[in-house]
């Protein structure tokens, strides 16, 4: 039974749908992350789904049961938002305690609660600072106990490490990622960082428009890109798109490389490749240049690791290849995925 | 090396003068210092010189310097003390109400509703109007024979001889209620229209004021299942209350310091019953020519306005939390 | 540079001069008048006012060029007079070379302006003030000169206006009063006679025993202010002299802690009580004027002014107001303050040509003041009554012969048209002044700005102290404030 399922949900503010029918299913104790660019409508959804917004149309069911109509605090979820929404008057202890006490729990069972949630988390020392006493990753810690407390069947994350630093954000992915396999709560996350998405998430749904567009492991997400959206939208940098008649074949930078290059030598498919600019990154060098499409020439991408040594100069011209297996093909009009066409 | 279009000079360095925040600072805080001199300092200045001497309206001479005479003197009256009494029921009973109604008004006008602009046209009207203005304007409508409210008593036979089934009229048998001509209505009336006259300034204070509460932080509450006063006692109310201290603050500084509203509305009557410090010290040194005594009676706002400010202030920095 | 040298006019010859103007301007104004109250033929026809022929030469020198006077004023309770007296002033200005400006405020402004002119040093040159101006001697010119010539020129003042300016601890002039204003009782005739008093009340003790019935009987309330404003004040010294007490003696010794005193407001808490509503501690100056127009009052102390705006809304009601003089009390005293006074003072500010075109001008309107009354429908009574023969006597008008005079045939549509004249005619016998028996001075008046004696009369009434108790608390405030002003040397009883 899902634990989390919308039918045909949609939110429409105004003019604007920012959700235009979502039918989505998770899956007891995934971690299903919503991936898309802001304004595709993932934030939305999240709070479609926590009851913070009503659905113009559509349902929200959580454990079987429609929910429509319900107060979030009868939804048995939890979330945390991306500014983590800490009570600044409060102490971490009753911030974390808040919600115990709206449910009515006395004293005792508060403290242990808190007690237990600080622990797991880490935080357990922090119970009588204030929010701004402590720092962003305590302040996500916090955010997270506040959520473990209230034993919800599934936690709600709103882009809950944006407001990390890089190092910091590497680190608490790892330990967030950890937390949800411990406790095996459904988890819901909202983010625009793939890294995130990629590296976090047994299943991606990614949004775009207020529609998802492709649901699939990261896996079956990168390498089965259902359109050219998602294409391009995962994928650093995004897959490379050139037009061939009605159709568009794609293939991924790390895949197109200098010919000789591959190990494998049958079943490659060449393409000339004059290069105007070449970036060095230490482990890659990017390789920019024009393949000849249909209506032009496109501007596409290489990226070499740095295992490959062949020299490129800009000015040059080169012949690349991808292995044919690595070409996938969409259709020119709809963006849609389609079978192999001939070269 | 020459920079080409890099000139230096005096006449240049003049020119940047301005930048220079250490010259700029003090220049533009200028205008406020003077303002503070000007019109705060001196006055007060002058007023407690006033107090301490035996000025009159026809003799306005610094010369004589009689000591606290003037204090011992008004303090012998039996309206001072109603005065000062008066003047601390009023601030704190009408800032009790303002701060309950204008939390109530900034709750609802923080949501949205058909017609929301005309009820906040409606609410900021008593502020926009001249004081003088609106306390005509209820001195009709507490008037002891005309008034209007009387009327619709009258008119629901909640008052007059004509009572609702065979029974005596609730609010009494008498045609009219004399709104300024009983002592605790005519309490009342003061109270009301200080209310009537600051609640839109408390209002737009507070109404600004929530929403500066981050939607996050409300979203939270809700999720976390705080019901409406919970996330109004424990949430909204305590995130706000340094500017709530402020909206008190001015509240009770312009209730304390205020003499439109009786001096239009009752001139202190019945008696001296509600009579407060600045239409006491204005009827005394104004109409009855002792500056010096009218001075000494401002005077006694002094340390009440202090204490009232020293303590908001402080409350307003410890919850200060962001 | 020599002053081109004008010749000398005279007082007498412009007011020659003027009163052909004077003429044709109050007749159209008494025409207007009659046209504004739409009264019928039986009316009688309005009387234009005679120059009076005691107005005797004063010379008058053209001023220098550029002199300035400026008169601050309140806007009369009888619009008419504002609009006589403004162009009245303006045309004495242009005839001896100086700047006129008039301007008019409201009562209650005008001794916080007078204050504030002082205060600041420069302001207008004469404010015309309601009552006893004392409480700004120290900040007014001596207007001893003017005085002395005014009587020299019209005679003996009424003691009531004398009083109003005149400090004999320091005899000082230090105002010039022009006008009073009669208080008599105004009471509706229809209502008093159902009750068996159809000449109204002619004592204290009437106004209670008829009173009560009226009240009792057909609903109606008496009006007397217990409020702390200047009706109410009036009120109370007038029942308190009428009792035989007072604030002071003539030696200004305080007198206010007397059995009469307590008496009178023993008294004053018993005519609230039965013939009274609570609506008389709210009273405020227009309080009379609302309720005696609206019917809802029997019996009110004022001037003519509320029945002369009755008159205008509601003739036929009109015709049931009648007036009593003052109320006698128990003892046979009948007293009762002026309504108010018309008082002019000149700040210590003003100096030079401004001064002298003030004093001038005084003496120009004390002359006139035939026309001064006639314009206020009879409410400015003359301070000297050489001035205005009209009111008091029969007259020869040039156009209609022999005329009553206008108490006896009022001017202004009365019906029956001497129905001011009982009450009007012996008001300078029972009229007081603040301070009465003793001097009008700064304490007095003090005592009667801070609300001293109708404060201490309400309390009683309300029932929140007695009359004792009330008395002696006003008495230690009284004392208090005589005491301030002896230590200046303002008031007697050392």
């Amino acid at each position: 039974m899902a634990v989390v399922e919308t039918r045909g949900l949609k939110k429409q503010f105004g003019e604007v749908k920012a959700v235009d029918g979502v039918d989505l299913s998770s899956k007891e104790g995934e971690f299903l992350v919503l991936l898309g660019p802001s304004g595709c409508g993932k934030t939305t959804l999240l709070r479609l789904i926590a009851g913070l917004e009503q659905p113009t149309a559509g349902e929200v069911l959580i454990g079987g049961q429609v929910v429509n109509g319900l107060p979030p605090r009868a939804r048995k979820i939890a979330m945390v938002f991306q500014s983590y929404a800490l009570y600044p008057h409060m102490t971490v202890f009753n911030n974390i305690a808040f919600s115990l006490k709206a449910q009515g729990v006395d004293k005792a069972a508060r403290q242990e609660k808190v007690e237990w949630a600080t622990s797991i988390l880490g935080i357990d020392k922090l119970l009588q600072r204030r929010p701004r006493q402590l720092s962003g990753g305590e302040r996500q810690r916090v955010a997270l106990a506040r959520c473990l407390v209230r034993e919800p069947t599934v936690f709600l994350l709103d882009e809950p490490l944006s407001n990390l630093d890089a190092q910091l954000r590497a680190s608490a992915r790892d330990e967030l990622q950890q937390l949800q396999q411990r406790i095996g709560i459904t988890t819901i996350y909202v983010t625009h960082d793939q890294v995130e998405a990629m590296g976090m998430g047994d299943r991606i749904a990614v949004m775009y428009q207020g529609q998802i567009r492709q649901l699939g492991t990261p896996r079956e997400i990168y390498d089965e890109p259902g359109d050219t959206f998602v294409a391009t939208f995962l994928g650093s940098p995004p897959m490379n798109l050139v037009e061939r008649d009605t159709h568009l074949i794609g293939f991924r930078p790390e895949h197109f490389l200098p010919k000789g290059v591959p190990e494998v030598q049958d079943n490659l498919v060449t393409f000339s490749f004059p290069v105007t600019r070449v970036e060095y990154l230490g482990a890659d060098r990017l390789v920019y240049g024009v393949v000849a499409g249909t209506s032009g020439d496109t501007k596409t991408m290489a990226r070499l690791p740095s295992t490959v040594t062949v020299p490129i100069e800009p000015g040059g011209d080169y012949e690349f290849v991808v292995p044919a297996k690595e070409l996938k093909f969409f259709d020119r009009d709809t963006g849609l995925r389609t079978g192999p066409k001939p070269l | 090396m020459r920079v080409p279009g890099l000139r230096g000079g005096v006449r240049v360095q003049l020119r940047y003068l301005l930048d220079r925040e250490g010259l700029l600072g003090p220049l533009m805080l200028l205008p406020a210092i003077i303002y503070i001199l000007a019109l705060v300092g001196f006055p007060l200045v002058l007023a407690i010189a006033y107090s301490l001497s035996d000025v009159t309206a026809g003799d306005t001479s610094l010369d004589n310097f009689v000591g606290l005479d003037n204090f011992s003197r008004i303090i012998k009256r039996p309206e001072f003390r109603r005065a000062l009494q008066n003047t601390i029921l009023f601030v704190v009973v009408s800032q009790v109400l303002i701060i309950v109604l204008a939390t109530t008004l900034a709750q609802i006008l923080s949501q949205d509703f058909r017609g929301k602009a005309v009820v906040r046209f409606l609410i900021i009207l008593p502020w926009a109007a001249p004081i003088a203005l609106g306390t005509i304007a209820w001195l009709w409508l507490l008037d002891s024979e005309f008034s209007p409210i009387d009327l619709i008593l009258r008119e629901l036979h909640l008052l007059g001889p004509a009572g609702l089934l065979g029974r005596d009229a609730i609010l009494g048998t008498d045609t009219n209620l004399v709104w300024l001509g009983r002592e605790r209505l005519t309490m009342a009336s003061v109270i009301m229209v200080h209310v009537w006259r600051l609640l839109p300034l408390s209002t737009v204070i507070l109404l600004a004021a929530l929403t500066t509460i981050p939607r996050d932080v409300l979203d939270q509450a809700e999720v976390d299942g705080a019901g409406f006063w919970r996330t109004l006692f424990q949430i909204k109310i305590p995130l706000i209350l340094p500017i709530m201290g402020i909206a008190i603050l001015f509240g009770m500084i312009l209730t304390a310091g205020d003499m439109a509203v009786v001096y239009n509305l009752t001139r202190g009557g019945p008696v001296y019953y509600t009579q407060v410090l600045p239409t006491w010290s204005f009827f005394i040194g104004i109409e009855g020519g002792s500056l010096a005594q009218g001075a000494a009676v401002a005077l006694f706002l002094l340390p009440l306005l202090l204490v009232v400010t020293i303590l908001v202030l402080r409350l307003a920095r410890r919850s200060e939390v962001t | 540079m020599a002053q081109e040298n004008k010749p000398r006019r005279s007082i007498f010859s412009w007011a020659l001069r003027k009163a052909a103007w004077g003429l044709a301007l109050t007749v159209a104004t008494g025409l207007l008048l009659l046209a504004a109250c739409g009264d019928d033929e039986e009316a009688p026809p309005a009387e234009t006012p005679e120059v009076a022929p005691t107005v005797v030469e004063v010379p008058v020198e053209e001023f220098p060029p550029g002199t300035e006077l400026k008169l601050l004023q309140w806007s009369h309770f009888v619009p008419q007079y504002d609009k006589w007296f403004d162009p009245f002033a303006e045309e004495w200005g242009d005839d001896v070379g100086v700047d006129v400006t008039v301007d008019h405020i409201n009562l209650a402004d005008l001794f916080p302006t007078l204050t504030a002119a002082l205060a600041a040093g420069e302001g207008p040159t004469m404010i015309e003030l309601i009552i006893a101006a004392s409480l700004f001697v120290e900040g007014v010119q001596d207007l001893t000169d003017v005085n002395e010539e005014a009587q020299r020129l019209f005679g003996p003042q009424i003691d009531t206006c004398t009083a109003n300016s005149y400090l004999p601890t320091t005899d000082t002039w230090f105002a010039f009063c022009h006008g009073w204003v009669p208080d008599p009782g105004d009471y509706n005739k229809a209502l008093w006679s159902q009750v068996g008093f159809p000449d109204g009340p002619s004592t204290w003790d009437d106004l209670l025993v008829g009173g009560a019935r009226i009240r009792d009987e057909l609903n109606v309330p008496i009006g007397l202010g217990l409020s702390p404003e200047i009706d109410s004040e009036m009120a109370a010294r007038a029942i308190i002299w009428s009792y035989g007490g007072s604030v002071q003696d003539e030696n200004e010794c305080v007198t206010i802690n007397s059995p009469e005193v307590i008496e009178a407001v023993e008294y004053m808490a018993e005519l609230f009580d039965k013939t009274m509503t609570d609506e008389v501690f709210a009273w405020n100056a227009a309080s009379n004027n609302q309720g005696l127009i609206a019917g809802e009052l029997s019996y009110i102390l004022n001037s003519i002014s509320a029945y002369r705006s009755l008159q205008k809304i509601d003739p036929a009601a009109s015709d049931d107001i009648f007036f009593v003089p003052a109320l006698t009390g128990p003892r046979g005293d009948q007293h009762a303050s002026a309504h108010v006074w018309q008082i002019y003072v000149i700040p210590n500010y003003v100096t030079g040509a401004e001064l002298e075109a003030a004093k001038a001008f005084l003496l120009h309107l004390t002359a006139n003041y035939n026309q001064a009354t006639f314009n206020s429908e009879l409410y400015n009574f003359p301070a000297f009554k050489s001035t205005v023969p009209q009111l008091y006597e029969t007259f020869e008008s040039t156009q209609f012969g022999e005329q009553p005079s206008w108490l006896d045939r009022d001017p202004f549509g009365s019906r029956p048209n001497d129905k001011l004249k009982e009450a009007l005619s012996t008001a300078e016998d029972w009229v007081t002044y603040l301070g009465f028996p003793g001097p009008s001075s700064p304490a007095a008046s003090r005592v009667y700005a801070d609300r001293v004696i109708s404060n201490m009369m309400a309390q009683v009434a309300l029932g929140d102290k007695t009359a004792e108790e009330a008395v002696a608390e006003a008495e230690a405030t009284i004392e208090e404030i005589f005491d301030e002003w002896r230590d200046k040397g303002y008031v007697g009883c050392t």
